[in-house]
């Protein structure tokens, strides 16, 4: 009975098992632009995930920046006040726009 | 260098970092962006790869990977929605639980689910809504992906039809909720949880613990993740932990407004008017990509180049691949390998002898059974997400 055990969770096993203990996700610091308003940025999307998401957007109007932030607020919950949404939709076109307001 | 020409030479580079180029046509859509390099830093158990973002982690495959037709699972994309991933899964107290309008609620461990249930595999690509999104103008909000958000592995699990049948199905149960163990910042933002009739469901959905004979790596959810082969990868919910049934579609943010495309023929809509009614983006449509060569590649002239890539589509089978060197004016077909199933790539081959110098471009085009067929990149219409992007592919390279 013991053999029979030992077969089977052998060929139940994988050729290359997971790694042991825990994983660690690296830390990218990406190159965000300064500038009025950053502080706003840093305390606020932050929370939720790296800036990386942000520059990988392309360039956007400020329409779609106001209504990513809407979005953040209203899907996600992010407790963005509305001064700070303001400050930071200026911020994300400031630098990340595309010149155009929608 | 005048401070002109300096001006210039940033714009045209922090383009590049933006994933555009201003020499695009206006909403026309074009090539996928192919200038991202793999990054310096690699994630775990992974080989550096193309990398958007850390949290949650955003990971691209090159295009060297659409040369073979599995992808390694070094080389898999990663794509997460929120920013917490547990990082360490202890297996004996893991178990995945399946609720709801069940007659019997089970919680099923991982030995459980290798020693208890009939043990499948299926091979099948799994690609991204958003893959290639770079592809459309204006660009639509989100991840700016190449090509290299999709891969092709073989799975290992149990059907989902038999866990739901070891737990029972109660009377008028219809939808089916799965969530993953992936958790937000905010208590209030919404969980990842996707939503599936049962009637979508057939034998080849499992509840996978394998890839390519491997436990799944942590990026790519282990230790359980839902495979629907043919359907882009919004509903492979990695992580796997809960089954819910119900009776009644639940209201939930990413499937009411992420993930949907204009329900119309074309699928498709312009920034000015917006299609109201939209869809769920489910299948795949046939797309091929080439491997090899790459864009920028130096060949010799008079060389025999073999040109390699994937072809695949939501399940119907691929029937032809043709590759063009005069710009689609006239095709030739491909040879063709497929070894997986009709869920899987299809490898292409071509063997082309270059007669002249200087520039010289590779198209493909795949045709499923169906008779689908990929269209020109200037042919697909845009759509407010960037999603299911299917364009003849492109590869140029110099004759020298």
């Amino acid at each position: 009975m013991k053999k029979i055990i030992l077969i089977a969770s052998l060929l139940t096993g994988s050729l290359f098992a997971q790694v042991k203990g825990d994983i660690e996700v690296p830390y990218i610091s990406y190159q965000i632009k300064m500038g009025k308003g950053f502080d706003s940025v840093q305390a606020n999307c932050l929370m939720c995930h790296s800036f990386g998401y942000i520059l990988n957007q392309g360039p956007q109007s400020k329409l779609f920046w106001d209504k990513k932030i809407d979005k953040m607020v209203e899907e996600f919950k992010a407790p963005i006040t509305k001064e700070d949404h303001k400050i930071i939709a200026e911020y994300l076109f400031k630098h990340y726009g595309n010149g155009k307001l929608k | 260098m005048k401070r002109r020409d300096f001006l210039k030479t940033s714009i045209v580079a922090s383009a590049a970092v933006m994933g555009t180029s201003s020499v695009l046509s206006a909403n026309e859509t074009h090539q996928p962006n192919d200038r991202r390099k793999v990054s310096n830093m690699a994630f775990p158990e992974k080989r550096p790869l193309i990398t958007y973002s850390d949290r949650p982690p955003l990971l691209e495959s090159p295009r060297s990977t659409f040369a073979r037709g599995i992808t390694e699972n070094d080389e898999f994309f990663v794509r997460w929605h929120l920013p917490d991933i547990p990082t360490h899964i202890d297996l004996d107290k893991f178990s995945i639980k399946i609720n709801g309008m069940v007659k019997k609620e089970l919680e099923v461990t991982v030995a459980e689910l290798k020693n208890d249930f009939e043990q499948v595999e299926v091979t099948a690509v799994v690609q991204c809504g958003g893959n290639s999104r770079s592809a459309f103008t204006p660009t639509p909000g989100g991840v700016q992906w190449g090509s290299g958000a999709m891969g092709c592995a073989k799975w290992k699990g149990v059907r989902l039809s038999d866990l739901l049948e070891r737990a029972g199905l109660q009377k008028g149960a219809h939808w089916i909720g799965f969530n993953g163990e992936e958790k937000a910042a905010y208590y209030k933002t919404p969980n990842f949880v996707r939503e599936l009739e049962l009637s979508e469901l057939d034998d080849h959905v499992i509840v996978a613990y394998e890839m390519n004979g491997e436990d799944l790596p942590y990026l790519n959810g282990f230790p359980l993740r839902l495979i629907i082969p043919g359907y882009y990868s919004d509903s492979w919910v990695k992580m796997l932990s809960n089954i819910t049934v119900t009776d009644k579609y639940k209201s939930l943010f990413f499937m009411d407004k992420a993930y949907r495309v204009p329900d119309n023929e074309t699928e498709g809509e312009t920034p000015d008017h917006l299609v109201k009614k939209t869809k769920p983006i489910t299948h795949m449509n046939v797309k091929s990509v080439i491997g090899y060569p790459e864009n920028g590649m130096k060949i010799y002239h008079n060389s025999h180049i073999v040109v390699r890539g994937v072809a695949f589509d939501g399940g119907h089978g691929i029937d032809k691949v043709y590759v063009s060197v005069d710009g689609g004016k006239s095709w030739d077909r491909a040879e063709l390998k497929r070894e997986n199933g009709r869920y899987a790539y299809t490898e292409f081959r071509y063997t082309y002898k270059p007669t002249k110098y200087g520039k010289l471009q590779f198209m493909a085009k795949a045709v499923n059974y169906l008779g689908d067929e990929q269209p020109f990149a200037k042919d697909i219409p845009w759509n407010r997400g960037g999603y299911k992007y299917n364009g003849i592919d492109e590869v140029t390279v110099e004759v020298i």
